[in-house]
C-alpha cells in the first residue's frame, strides 16, 4: 500500500512540477534562456493569490489575479531583460536571470517581511479524501485537476489553433516561421504570459497545499524545474511532462528510502546526475551525434 | 611510394540512413589524392573518419602501420594528422598569427602540466609568422579573423594545421565558397605540399582545379569507392560520368 | 591592526581565493560552475572534521583541499559528457546534492554543523597575514597560468573545443585540470575558512554562496584576474562601508549582475580593456 501511496503522492508534486517545468522549457524553447527568474514568478503568483484572498475573501479572485499579475511580470521580464540582451552568448542572459530572481527574492522579502503570510481561512488545507486507501487533501486534488485542466488545454492549443501552430513552428525555425508570416515577437510574448501564467497559479496552489508563503518558496521548486527540463531535453514540451511525472515519483521514493543520507531537494539532483552520466541528453531529448 | 595511410571497410550510418557502405583506399607517402563524387556519396563522412571525428560502425583506419580507429583526433594530429574543416573554425577570440602559434605550439600543449610549466611563446610566435608570410597572410597576423574576408580564413585554417608539422594533411573542401581566382591560389598552394613533405588528401567538388593538381583520384558513390586511378582515366569512365550527371 | 580590520582583511583574503579558484574553471577555461560553494564546503568540512580529531593546522588546509580537488575532478567529468546549459544546470545541482548530505549526517554534525573547532594557533592578525599569504599565492598562480601555455590553451578550449581538437588539444584532461586545480583552491579557501570562524553551518555553503562567488568573478569580468581581484575587494567592502548597503546586501548583489550583464558583459575588466572586435 505504501507503494501505491507513494507513486500516488510521487505523481501529485509531478504535477506541480510541471506547472512550473513546462513555462522553463517554453521559454528555453524559444530563446534558448535558462530562465531562472521564474521562480520569482513563482513566488509573486503565491503572494497575490494569499493578499487578494485574504483581503476579498474569495479564492477564485486571489488566483485570478495571481494569474494576471504573474503573466504580467513574465512578459515585462521578457522584454526589459531579455530583449535587449539575446545577441549575447547563453551565458550573459542566465547570470541576467539569476541576479533578476534574486531581486524579485529580495523585492517581496522587503514588501511583505520575511517570516511568511498565511491565507486566513484555508478549509482546503485540512480538509482531505481518501480513495481508494489513499489520503488526499482537496488542495492535492485540485493540483492535478488544474494542472491536467490547463496543460490538456495548452496541448490542445498547439496542436489545432492556427495560433498554436504558429507558435510550434517558431519554436522549431524561427526564420522559416517568419518568412510564413508569423508574427515571432507575437509568439514570444504569448510564451512568457502562458508560461508565467501557469507558474503563479502553481505557486497559489502551493501557498495553499502548506497554507504558507514565503519570499523562497520559489527556489526549491524552480531549481528542479531546472533539473525536470533538462532531464526532459531542453526545449520538449512532452519530455517535460513526462520528466515532471517521473521526478515526481522518483523524489517520493527517494525521500523514503534515502531519507538517511540526502534530504529531500537533493534526490531530485541527484537523479538528474546520474541520467546525464549515463544519457547526457537527457531522458528523452535527441541524440546530437558528431 | 610506401603507403601512409589505410583505411578498410569504413561503415557508418545516421539515423538509420548509411552514409559510408564499405569504403577502403589507401593513401600512399608523397601523393595528392583527391575524394570526389556527387554529393551525398560520403566523401566529407570518410574524411571525418580518418581524421578521427566520427567512430566507424564497423573497420578500421589505420596510420602508417598503426591501428588508430579507436584513437580520439587529437591523439591522431599528434601523430602526424592535420584536418581542415569545410566550414572553417578559427578561434574568434584570438588573431590570425595567435590561431597557428597555438598549432606551432603543439609540443608545450601536450599536456596539460607540461603546457603548466611552460611560459615562453617567442619560439611559437617566429613559427606561426614564418608560416603565415608563406602562405600570404603576414599583413595579417595581427588581425581577427573576422575581419578577414573568406579566402584568407581558408588559409588561415590550412596555415594552423600546417604549423602542427603533419604528415599527412586532410582538407575538407579547401575551395568552397571561393571565387575562381582564389580557389586556383588555394589549389596552387596545396599542391605545393606534398614537395614539402606532407602528403594530402583532399575533398573537393571544384573538379575544374581538383582534376589539374591531383595526382590520383577515387570516386565515391553512395557510400562506396566506384573508381580509382589518374585523373584521365578515371573521368573517361561512363559510369563516374553518369553518378556526376545531374551535379555538373 | 585592529581586530575589526583583522576580521574584515581575513574575509577578503577567503573571498579572493574563493573567486580566484571559480574564474580558473569558468574564466580561464569556460566551463561554467554554479555548484562552487560545495567544494569551498568540502575543504571545510573535512579540515573541521579533522582539526576536531587534533590533526595540525598545515595538514588540515592540505587534506581540504586534496579532498575538494579529488571530488572536483570526478565532477569534472561531468563537463565530458554536457555542455553549457546542461553543464550549469549539473553544477548547480552538485551543489543541492553536497548540501542535501551534509544535512543528513549525523557525523557531520546535521543541521547544526561543526562547532568547538579548535584554533589555529595564531592571534586573529597573524591568522589574517596567513590568509593574505595564501591569497597572494594564490593570486600569484592564477597570473602564472594566464600566461603560461596552458592559459592559453585554456582561451582556446573556451572559445570552440572542438576546434580545440583539431590542432592537437586534449580538451578532456584540460577541462579536468581545471576543476582540479579550481575545486582544491576552494576547499583550501573552506579550510582557512574554518580556522577563521570556529564554526560552520551547511547553509553556509548554498546556492546562494555559489552565486556570491560567480557575482565577484562576472563583475570582475570572467577570465580577468586583476578584474576579479578589484570586484571582490568591493564587493566584500562594500556592506562594511554603507550600512544600507548591508541590509540590502543581497539586493546589491542581484541587481549588480542584471545591469553588469546588461551593460557591460565583460564586467569591469571589459570597461578598461577594449577588446579586437
Amino acid at each position: 500500500m505504501l507503494f501505491v501511496e507513494l507513486i500516488v503522492k510521487g505523481l501529485v508534486y509531478g504535477c506541480m512540477y510541471a506547472m512550473m517545468a513546462v513555462g522553463l522549457t517554453l521559454v528555453y524553447g524559444l530563446l534558448r534562456i535558462l530562465h531562472i527568474a521564474h521562480a520569482g514568478v513563482f513566488a509573486l503568483g503565491a503572494y497575490m493569490a494569499v493578499t487578494v484572498t485574504n483581503a476579498t475573501g474569495s479564492l477564485a479572485l486571489g488566483f485570478l489575479v495571481a494569474a494576471a499579475v504573474s503573466a504580467l511580470a513574465g512578459t515585462i521580464i521578457y522584454r526589459l531583460a531579455y530583449q535587449p540582451i539575446l545577441h549575447h552568448q547563453a551565458f550573459v542572459p542566465m547570470v541576467v536571470s539569476i541576479g533578476l530572481f534574486i531581486v524579485m527574492q529580495e523585492a517581496l522579502r522587503m514588501i511583505f517581511g520575511a517570516y511568511g503570510v498565511a491565507f486566513d481561512h484555508n478549509p482546503w488545507y485540512v480538509a482531505n479524501v481518501t480513495l481508494a486507501g489513499i489520503n488526499l487533501t482537496y488542495v492535492e486534488i485540485a493540483m492535478v485537476i488544474t494542472s491536467v485542466t490547463l496543460l490538456m488545454g495548452f496541448g490542445l492549443f498547439a496542436g489545432l489553433t492556427r495560433a498554436g501552430i504558429g507558435w510550434r513552428a517558431t519554436v522549431s525555425d524561427p526564420q522559416m516561421a517568419t518568412s510564413f508570416g508569423v508574427d515571432a515577437v507575437r509568439v514570444r510574448y504569448v510564451n512568457f504570459l502562458f508560461g508565467s501564467a501557469l507558474a503563479g497559479i502553481a505557486g497559489s496552489l502551493v501557498g495553499l497545499l502548506n497554507n504558507y508563503v514565503e519570499p523562497t518558496m520559489g527556489g526549491a521548486v524552480s531549481y528542479k524545474a531546472l533539473a525536470i527540463i533538462v532531464l526532459g531535453g531542453l526545449g520538449s514540451v512532452r519530455g517535460t511532462l513526462v520528466a515532471s511525472l517521473v521526478l515526481g515519483v522518483v523524489e517520493a521514493f527517494g525521500a523514503i528510502y534515502l531519507a538517511d543520507i540526502f534530504d529531500r531537494d537533493a534526490i531530485g539532483f541527484l537523479f538528474l546526475i546520474i541520467v546525464l552520466m549515463v544519457r547526457p541528453q537527457g531522458l528523452l531529448g535527441r541524440s546530437s551525434g558528431t | 611510394m610506401s603507403t601512409l595511410a589505410r583505411i578498410d571497410d569504413l561503415h557508418i550510418s545516421f539515423g538509420g540512413v548509411a552514409a559510408a557502405n564499405g569504403i577502403s583506399l589507401t593513401v600512399e607517402q608523397g601523393e595528392f589524392l583527391a575524394l570526389i563524387g556527387p554529393n551525398g556519396a560520403g566523401k566529407t563522412t570518410a574524411l571525418r573518419m580518418v581524421a578521427g571525428l566520427l567512430r566507424p560502425d564497423r573497420g578500421r583506419v589505420f596510420f602508417g602501420e598503426r591501428d588508430v580507429t579507436s584513437l580520439p583526433a587529437h591523439a591522431r594530429v599528434r601523430l602526424g594528422l592535420g584536418f581542415t574543416h569545410q566550414i572553417v573554425r578559427p578561434f574568434y577570440s584570438f588573431t590570425t598569427v595567435e590561431n597557428v602559434m597555438l598549432a606551432a605550439g603543439h609540443r608545450q600543449t601536450e599536456s596539460p602540466w607540461r603546457a603548466l610549466t611552460s611560459r615562453s611563446r617567442a619560439a611559437a610566435r617566429e613559427k606561426a609568422r614564418a608560416i603565415l608570410d608563406r602562405i600570404g597572410l603576414g599583413a595579417q597576423a595581427g588581425q581577427s579573423p573576422r575581419a578577414l574576408p573568406l579566402g584568407q580564413r581558408k588559409r588561415l585554417e590550412v596555415a594552423r594545421a600546417l604549423a602542427l608539422d603533419p604528415t599527412l594533411l586532410l582538407l575538407d573542401e579547401p575551395l568552397a565558397g571561393l571565387s575562381s581566382g582564389e580557389a586556383t591560389t588555394m589549389a596552387d598552394l596545396v599542391r605545393a605540399l606534398p614537395g614539402q613533405g606532407i602528403t594530402v588528401v583532399l575533398v573537393e567538388h571544384n573538379l575544374g582545379e581538383v582534376l589539374r593538381v591531383a595526382d590520383r583520384l577515387v570516386v565515391l558513390d553512395a557510400g562506396k569507392v566506384l573508381a580509382e586511378g589518374v585523373p584521365k582515366d578515371v573521368m573517361a569512365r561512363t559510369d563516374v560520368r553518369q553518378a556526376y550527371t545531374g551535379v555538373i | 591592526m585592529s581586530a575589526y580590520i583583522a576580521s574584515l582583511v581575513s574575509v577578503i583574503g577567503i573571498n579572493l581565493i574563493l573567486a580566484l579558484s571559480l574564474n580558473i574553471i569558468t574564466g580561464f577555461c569556460g566551463q561554467v560552475s554554479l555548484g562552487h560553494a560545495a567544494f569551498y564546503g568540502i575543504g571545510a568540512y573535512t579540515a573541521a572534521y579533522l582539526a576536531k580529531l587534533g590533526a595540525p593546522l598545515p595538514l588540515t588546509l592540505l587534506a581540504g583541499a586534496a579532498m575538494a580537488g579529488a571530488i572536483g575532478v570526478v565532477v569534472g567529468l561531468t563537463s565530458l559528457r554536457v555542455r553549457h546549459d546542461f553543464l550549469a544546470v549539473t553544477t548547480m545541482g552538485i551543489g543541492f546534492v553536497f548540501l542535501g548530505f551534509v544535512r543528513k549526517q549525523k557525523w557531520l554534525g546535521g543541521e547544526l554543523g561543526i562547532s568547538g573547532i579548535p584554533g589555529s594557533g595564531l592571534d586573529p592578525v597573524s591568522y589574517a597575514l596567513l590568509i593574505v599569504a595564501f591569497a597572494a599565492a594564490v593570486m600569484g598562480f592564477c597570473l602564472w597560468i594566464k600566461h603560461s601555455w596552458m592559459g592559453f590553451t585554456f582561451d582556446a578550449v573556451a572559445d570552440d573545443e572542438d576546434a580545440a581538437r583539431t590542432v592537437g588539444v586534449n580538451v578532456s584532461t584540460y577541462k579536468l585540470a581545471a576543476f582540479g586545480i579550481g575545486t582544491a583552491l576552494a576547499g583550501l579557501a573552506g579550510g582557512l575558512y574554518v580556522y577563521f570562524a570556529r564554526i560552520i553551518l551547511p547553509d553556509t555553503f548554498d546556492f546562494v554562496q555559489s552565486i556570491a562567488i560567480l557575482t565577484m568573478v562576472v563583475i570582475g569580468g570572467t577570465g580577468s584576474v586583476w578584474g576579479v581581484f578589484a570586484a571582490t575587494i568591493a564587493l566584500t567592502l562594500l556592506p562594511e562601508v554603507s550600512r544600507a548597503a548591508a541590509d540590502y546586501r543581497l539586493l546589491i548583489f542581484g541587481a549588480m549582475l542584471m545591469l553588469v550583464m546588461r551593460f557591460s558583459p565583460g564586467g569591469l575588466a571589459g570597461l578598461v580593456r577594449r577588446k579586437p572586435a
